[in-house]
């Protein structure tokens, strides 16, 4: 099976073609793109099932021996620089595509339900199916070029994705910001793949991991993480270049949830991780790293507190939980991180389908102010959001308590002490961010007339698939951090886990996080669902706070602001060079070849004479041309 | 000063002066005259330069022959028909005296760098060249080595007479309207 | 002969030039005809100067050539021009446009 491994990427490829050439797009009426859907998803959950079966293949294998890298093809081949198509199976890389396969094919099954009236629904199919297939290639790679080219594509599919509805503009520009926006990250990625050729003379991760203690100074290898970082910032929304993800949630809910949650964002952590041997090289960079995520984390957590749009809550949650990610991989926490990364796929995925129920149900409503008391016409909703939101908050047993935790204690042991108590804020913080839809949404006074209806069985089936996941998740994966079972997996690839000596207990630690998990639940519910604050007036009480947390910290309009001056500059020089120089040329040589033109018919106006002129003219030319060589 | 010199410097003027002249006059009679006296004094030249039998040709023909045959088509179309002063042409006038200086210039200059200003002829023309006299030499170049070309001419003289009965011959009424249509036809496209 | 050859050459050449400028400047085509044999009267006179410069009669015997077919040339010409004058009653070169592009 692991030599079959390249059909995990092939099979969501195949579908892809099928859905878009063969199926076409389906009017309404057209039973046909409701089959596309059941294709799509049936595509993916066999991509599953060979990951599957591949994951069985490395267990097989001793643990020290567990890279199986299956050459299909020579790609390139330039001189010295040679590229193959080579798939890799590690226990890295089989992590990343179970999760990708397997919370893909939930959510595509959930997205058949979702999508059903839409005319559209066969490209959309095609489109995740392509998605599932770049991100595949991107994390099963072997090589960093092969890397960029499924980078390059979840990019692709996230831009038509998120401009799927493309007669709005608002989506359709915010496909762009996205496109453009992480364009940024993955140029400077594109240079810092160059550059580790250039010192290393390959792109194969075997080659350039073995070489690059000897190969690299401390300065080449600061750079190229720095560069490889930038491409991984643009790609999971770290600041600064995270201003697309937010305005993301124009897509579909199925799309927020698969890529915009549980997988494209992500791959930045990945990229991290994978190469974590480089950032170790250079110590800078993954302080970076760190800090990075930690900045990110806050900054987004107090953002999503000041959202009203249910979807960009959890988009800003969504990177303030990618901070974290990067935080732990900052500390050199890799297992941590990818656990957290596990676990989030998993509880991200579920809170943003049951967004998408509360949508569904609501006629498209984003508003939370325009929600509550929807625990009443919703309730298996409301407690897969639940599950959900108190995973990520970290309440034990669920999954994400385990993961929140594992970091934090890990940053208490590390000598850093201010992040460790940046990350405990950041910890409550998360915790009361994602309370707090929970509890405008699903609980509190109702604040809307409609009639909300809880979602069919079909969309309702993946939730609880997801909602199984997150409850045992933790406790089979992640027990403890360096006993748990991904940890122990990962092992050969990130090396083990490094504890600092603590001041504090293991068991206090614990204590103290679900101390704070849970009283910051409280206070959300205070706030928000039990009718004793005026949450409702706080935006007039306190309008200048409230817009800082609306807004984001006002980030997009400083950088609209940035872009703007140059880009109008650059725009108005462009067109006097379009309209004087370029415009003036092409005219001015049409109006010259009209002028010669006009002249042209005054040598042929019929008069013997001038023409008798004209051939003295030459005449005497030809003598003086004559008599000038003589003389 | 010698005999010849004095016949040059007396004639040359005035055929350079009647060439003018005949170039500014305005009514086309005057100016045939003027070409004959010019003419003239080219024969006159011709005599100078040991060439007795072409100053007599030179006359016989040209002043006698070709100009008198010049001042029948002039009576033909009009005397009195006088030439309009108006320049149609922008530039012509001077372009054309510039241009006319120029060659004459041109010529000069060619002339000094080939032959020298100071290049005298051979004193003894009348014995190698001349011998038997002008009109026996020339006989004797003539209808030896140039003989062919000679006849060539003959040829060349009645064919140009044949042409000039045809170009002038009246056509039948017919086909000169026909003719006549055609050509108004040509001018109006 | 004492005066030197060239200065009937520089009389030839400024015949010539006079009748140049009588072909470019004059509008009757009779008066242009003119300047024609003009020019071709320049060119005998060198004809001949020449030959007496280089001791050969082949210049005469040339310059007589020339006087043949002058004639006949001239016999043709003003057939032409009669022609042309029956047609458009101007003797005008100006007039004759047809070939105007």
């Amino acid at each position: 099976m692991l030599d079959l491994i390249w059909l995990v990427p092939a099979l969501p490829l195949a579908g892809a073609t099928v859905n878009l050439f063969l199926l076409g797009p389906s009017r309404p009426g057209r039973r046909l793109g409701r089959n596309g859907g059941w294709l799509a998803t049936a595509l993916v959950g066999l991509a599953f099932a060979v990951s599957v079966g591949a994951l069985l293949d490395l267990l097989a294998i001793g643990a020290e021996e567990r890279v199986h890298v299956t050459r299909l093809f020579e790609w390139i081949t330039a001189g010295s620089f040679s590229v193959d198509v080579a798939f890799r199976v590690d226990p890295l890389s089989i992590t990343m595509a179970l999760v990708v396969t397997g919370v893909g094919a939930l959510i595509h099954l959930y997205a058949i339900g979702y999508m059903e009236h839409d005319p559209r629904i066969g490209t959309f199919f095609a489109y995740l199916n392509l998605f599932v297939a770049f991100m595949l290639v991107l994390v099963l790679a072997d090589n960093y070029l092969l890397l960029f080219v499924g980078w390059e594509g979840v990019g692709l599919c996230s831009y038509l994705l998120i401009g799927f509805w493309y007669d709005r503009p608002t989506a359709s520009s915010a496909a762009k910001k996205a496109f453009v926006t992480t364009r940024i990250g993955d140029a400077a990625m594109l240079l810092g793949i160059v550059l580790i050729f250039v010192h290393l003379g390959s792109l194969d991760f075997d080659a350039v991991f073995g070489e690059a203690a000897g190969g690299l100074t401390q300065g080449a290898a600061t750079a190229i993480s720095l560069l490889l970082l930038a491409g991984a910032i643009g790609k999971s929304a770290q600041l600064p270049l995270h201003v697309w993800l937010p305005d993301a949630m124009e897509g579909p809910t199925p799309v927020s949830a698969l890529i915009h949650a549980a997988t494209m964002v992500t791959a930045g952590v990945y990229l991290v991780v994978r190469s974590h041997v480089l950032f170790e090289l250079s110590g800078t960079a993954l302080t970076v790293v760190l800090v990075v995520g930690l900045v990110s984390a806050l900054y987004a957590a107090l953002a999503s507190i000041g959202q009203f749009d249910i979807k960009r809550a959890l988009a800003y949650s969504t990177m303030s939980q990618i901070g974290f990610m990067f935080f732990a991989a900052g500390m050199g926490f890799y297992t941590g991180a990818m656990l957290l990364l596990v676990c989030h796929a998993f509880y991200k995925a579920l809170l943003f389908l049951t967004a998408g129920n509360v949508l569904h149900g609501m006629d498209d409503e984003t508003d939370m102010r325009r929600m509550g008391g929807l625990r009443v016409d919703m309730p298996v909703s409301t407690v897969w959001f639940a599950i959900g939101a108190l995973s990520l908050a970290g309440i034990p047993p669920l999954a994400g308590f385990f993961a929140k935790d594992q970091i934090v204690s890990f940053a208490s042991t590390s000598d850093r002490d201010l992040a460790w108590v940046l990350a405990t804020i950041g910890a409550f913080l998360s915790a009361l961010y994602i309370a707090r839809p929970l509890f405008l949404t699903f609980f509190g006074r109702r604040r809307n007339d409609s009639h909300a209806h809880e979602a069919p069985g079909l969309m309702q089936t993946p939730l609880a698939v997801l909602a199984l996941l997150v409850v045992a998740g933790g406790l089979v994966l992640g027990l403890t951090a360096e006993g748990g079972r991904l940890a122990v997996f990962l092992e050969p690839v990130v090396g083990a886990v490094e504890h600092g000596g603590g001041a504090l207990s293991e068991g206090t630690l614990i204590g103290f996080s679900v101390a704070i998990a849970v009283a910051a639940v409280l206070v959300a519910y205070w706030v928000w669902a039990s009718g004793r604050v005026n949450w409702q007036a706080f935006p007039e009480r306190q309008p200048e706070l409230a817009g800082w947390l609306a807004n984001a910290f006002y980030l997009n309009a400083l950088y609209a602001w940035l872009v703007q001056f140059p880009g109008k500059g650059f725009g108005r020089a462009l067109r006097v060079v379009d309209e004087r120089v370029i415009d003036g040329a092409v005219n001015g040589v049409a109006d010259e070849v009209g002028d010669a033109s006009r002249l042209a018919p005054t040598i042929q106006r019929g008069f013997v004479r001038s023409y008798a002129l004209a051939f003295l003219l030459g005449a005497v030319a030809l003598l003086l041309f004559l008599g000038l060589r003589i003389v | 000063m010698s005999a010849d010199q004095l016949v040059f410097w007396v004639f040359a003027p005035i055929s350079i002066g009647s060439a003018i002249a005949m170039l500014l006059q305005r009514n086309a009679v005057h100016a045939a005259l003027f070409l004959i006296v010019n003419f003239f004094t080219i024969s006159v030249f011709y005599l100078v330069l040991g060439a007795s039998f072409l100053f007599a040709v030179q006359i016989i023909v040209y002043a006698g022959a070709i100009m008198v045959l010049f001042l029948f088509v002039i009576m033909l179309l009009g005397v009195d028909r006088e030439e309009s002063l108006l320049e149609r042409l922008r530039g012509q006038r001077v372009l054309g005296i510039a241009l006319g200086v120029g060659i004459a210039l041109e010529l000069i200059v060619a002339i000094r760098a080939g032959v020298g200003f100071a290049t005298h002829a051979p004193a003894n023309f009348d014995e190698v060249a001349n011998r038997g006299g002008n009109a026996a030499a020339i006989s004797a170049v003539l209808f030896r080595r140039y003989f062919f070309p000679f006849e060539v001419t003959s040829i060349l003289l009645i064919v140009a007479a044949i042409a000039v009965v045809v170009l002038a011959s009246r056509q039948r009424p017919s086909l000169a309207r026909a003719t006549e249509e055609r050509a108004t036809d040509a001018e109006a496209a | 002969m004492t005066t030197p050859i060239s200065y009937f050459l520089v009389v030839s050449a400024m015949l010539f030039s006079i009748g140049t400028i009588g072909v470019l400047v004059r509008k009757n085509a009779l008066i242009i005809f003119m300047s024609v044999e003009l020019q071709l009267n320049a060119v005998n006179l060198a004809l001949v100067a020449f030959s007496r410069m280089h001791n050969e009669l082949d210049g005469q015997v040339l310059a007589f050539f020339s006087m043949v077919v002058a004639a006949a040339e001239v016999v043709v010409g003003l057939a032409i021009i009669v022609t042309v004058y029956r047609r458009r009653r101007s003797a005008s070169v100006d007039d004759l446009t047809v070939l105007r592009g």
